[in-house]
């Protein structure tokens, strides 16, 4: 299971669209964002804009990533029957599995990590080490519901709508979750949409702690149903799948 | 589905195990009764063919065999254990039919990450060796040809050095060279030993490759013997020509199993061309234009499961 993991690792690395869409736009984003809204601008809970910005990027980047690594690789190894090659193995169905949601959360650190450095290289964020580490990994943690959202998707559609399928939640998580402007910025209705998607609960997590305060309740409680719903669904749409011909 | 590793401890007081034992399989697909009460015993050691036309139960029950799909009703027993026993304690291997390979890693990173999936692998070198991989270990397994896509597939079925072997329709990807080829890997781990598996809808495969043939056709077994055998009842030759005789002295003609006609257009189906031409010649029948040839499966199985379609 473990070379399984590293080359899975690997290959989400490696792959042209995670380096586009995961690392490149929201480092982009950021850079272009940072200048349109102005430095020292403030949107968000008091929190200097580069550095609320900063979390809403991360946070981007970190959803693309287990999007990336698990719904249009799962929908399409399941159409070339790579995942029934790898049932012809003794190991077990359930670490393959495992091993994906891992993997692509792995390869979200990088795309997270590299947002930071930008804040900090070009607008001096700074935070100290605890809170920092306390950020990165609240943000990390944060991103297994999007990883279980792209597993279930991977089961329940092909191949050929799997990608668009996250790159249309990638999108639209991304612009009514608050990560490109703050939820307070769009209409009312958005926003009680907004308030329940796991993108904001995962931005609000990461820009409380950045504000040095504690996670909210309901951001916290918003990405455990998430997470729950979503590894029920992934787990049903699993069994379904793998008891066809 | 989940593996679970706690199943039955291998049944005591029967003689030495069958490496394959499958009772009354049945397997349905809604209304597709792919599988139909299949029965079939195989010995240690034995290179068995299973044959049959597209849509005959092979593949399905080639993958109840692996553990890959439960069975409606019957049993299925690889070595005395159950299906996702032997598979994990890799006493089976497989290879199926244009099974996908993991995308965007190198052929020899994949190998050696299946290997590790195993208790005892085989060397790397044995099976890059085996497989004929050498000089595909840099590439990457998503741009293998057909051929070589399945001579990786062919090293990863063997990767746990498995007892039983199993492979469905293996030559479908490749040209003659690589057929060839391919048999003759297959006859060495035949000789090492190994029970052998195969699905093919060719009678020539089954025929050059295998020691015993089993025919299955509507999800059952219906013919069953050595390739010799089978092949006399299935290896049907065509005879047209022009002729005016009478539909019956055709008939009567020596290993003549039917004959049809579309006006002076006679098809004679025989299963034993030399027989009927000699016939033909000795009782001075009226003829002309002959042509003989082989009949294709399809055709070999109507024959010779009559009203079964």
């Amino acid at each position: 299971m473990t070379r399984l993991l590293l080359l899975e690792i690997k290959r989400s690395l490696l792959d042209p669209r995670y380096l586009v869409l995961a690392v490149v736009m929201p480092v982009g984003f950021y850079l272009l964002f940072s200048e349109l809204f102005g430095a020292h601008g403030q949107r968000v809970e008091g929190l200097p804009q580069p550095l609320e910005l900063m979390v809403s990027m991360a946070a981007y980047g970190g959803i693309w990533a287990v999007f990336s690594g698990t719904a249009p690789r799962i929908a399409q190894e399941r159409g070339t029957g790579w995942l029934r090659q790898l049932r012809l193995t003794p190991l077990p169905g359930g670490s393959v599995m495992v091993a994906k949601v891992v993997a692509s959360m792995v390869a979200a650190l990088p795309a997270m990590i590299l947002v930071c450095v930008t804040a900090v290289v070009a607008h001096g964020v700074s935070l100290d080490a605890r809170t920092w580490a306390e950020l990165l990994g609240a943000l990390w943690l944060g991103t297994l519901p999007l990883a279980l959202l792209g597993f279930a998707i991977g089961f329940l559609v092909g191949s050929e709508v799997a990608y668009g399928a996250v790159m249309v939640l990638y999108f639209g998580f991304g612009a009514v979750g608050g990560l490109w402007m703050p939820l307070s910025a769009l209409p009312a209705a958005m926003q009680d949409i907004g308030k329940v998607l796991p993108s904001h609960g995962l931005g609000d997590v990461g820009w409380k702690i950045a504000a040095g305060q504690v996670p909210d309740t309901s951001s916290l409680v918003v990405l455990a149903v998430w997470g729950v719903a979503c590894a029920i669904v992934a787990l049903v749409a699993y069994r379904v799948q793998s008891a066809r011909r | 589905m989940i593996t679970m590793l706690s199943e039955e401890a291998p049944r005591t007081g029967e003689t030495v195990e069958r490496a394959v034992s499958l009772r009354g399989l049945t397997k349905s697909f809604g209304s597709n009764h792919a599988v139909r009460g299949l029965d079939l015993e195989i010995e240690r050691g034995s290179t068995v063919a299973l044959l049959g036309p597209n849509g005959a139960g092979k593949s399905t029950t080639i993958s109840m065999l692996l553990g890959l799909l439960e069975p409606d009703r019957g049993e299925v027993r690889i070595l005395g254990k159950s299906p996702r026993r032997a598979v994990a304690e890799g006493l089976i291997g497989a290879m199926q039919q244009d099974a996908g390979l993991m995308q965007g890693v190198r052929v020899g990173e994949l190998l050696d990450m299946v290997r590790h999936l195993y208790q005892r692998p085989l060397p790397m070198v044995e099976l890059i060796e085996s497989a004929g991989l050498e000089s595909l270990l840099g590439r990457r397994a998503d741009r293998l040809s057909g051929g070589q896509a399945q001579r990786l597939r062919f090293a990863m079925a063997l990767a746990g050095d498995p007892s039983i072997i199993v492979l469905d329709e293996p030559t479908s990807a490749m040209d003659v060279d690589a057929r060839h080829a391919f048999w003759r890997r297959m006859e060495r781990l035949a000789e090492a030993g190994r029970t052998i598996l195969f699905a093919t809808h060719y009678l020539e495969e089954a025929d050059a490759a295998a020691d015993r043939v089993v025919v299955v056709a509507q999800g059952r077994v219906i013919a069953d013997g050595s390739p010799a055998q089978i092949k006399s009842r299935l290896g049907q030759r065509r005879i047209r020509l022009t002729s005016p005789e009478a539909a019956e002295r055709l008939e009567g003609l020596a290993a003549v199993s039917r004959v049809e006609r579309t006006g002076r257009q006679v098809t004679l189906f025989t299963a034993d061309a030399d027989a009927t031409v000699r016939d033909l010649i000795g009782l001075g029948l009226a003829w002309r234009d002959i042509e003989i040839g082989g009949v294709d499966l399809e055709d070999a199985f109507i024959s010779l499961t009559g009203e079964v379609r």
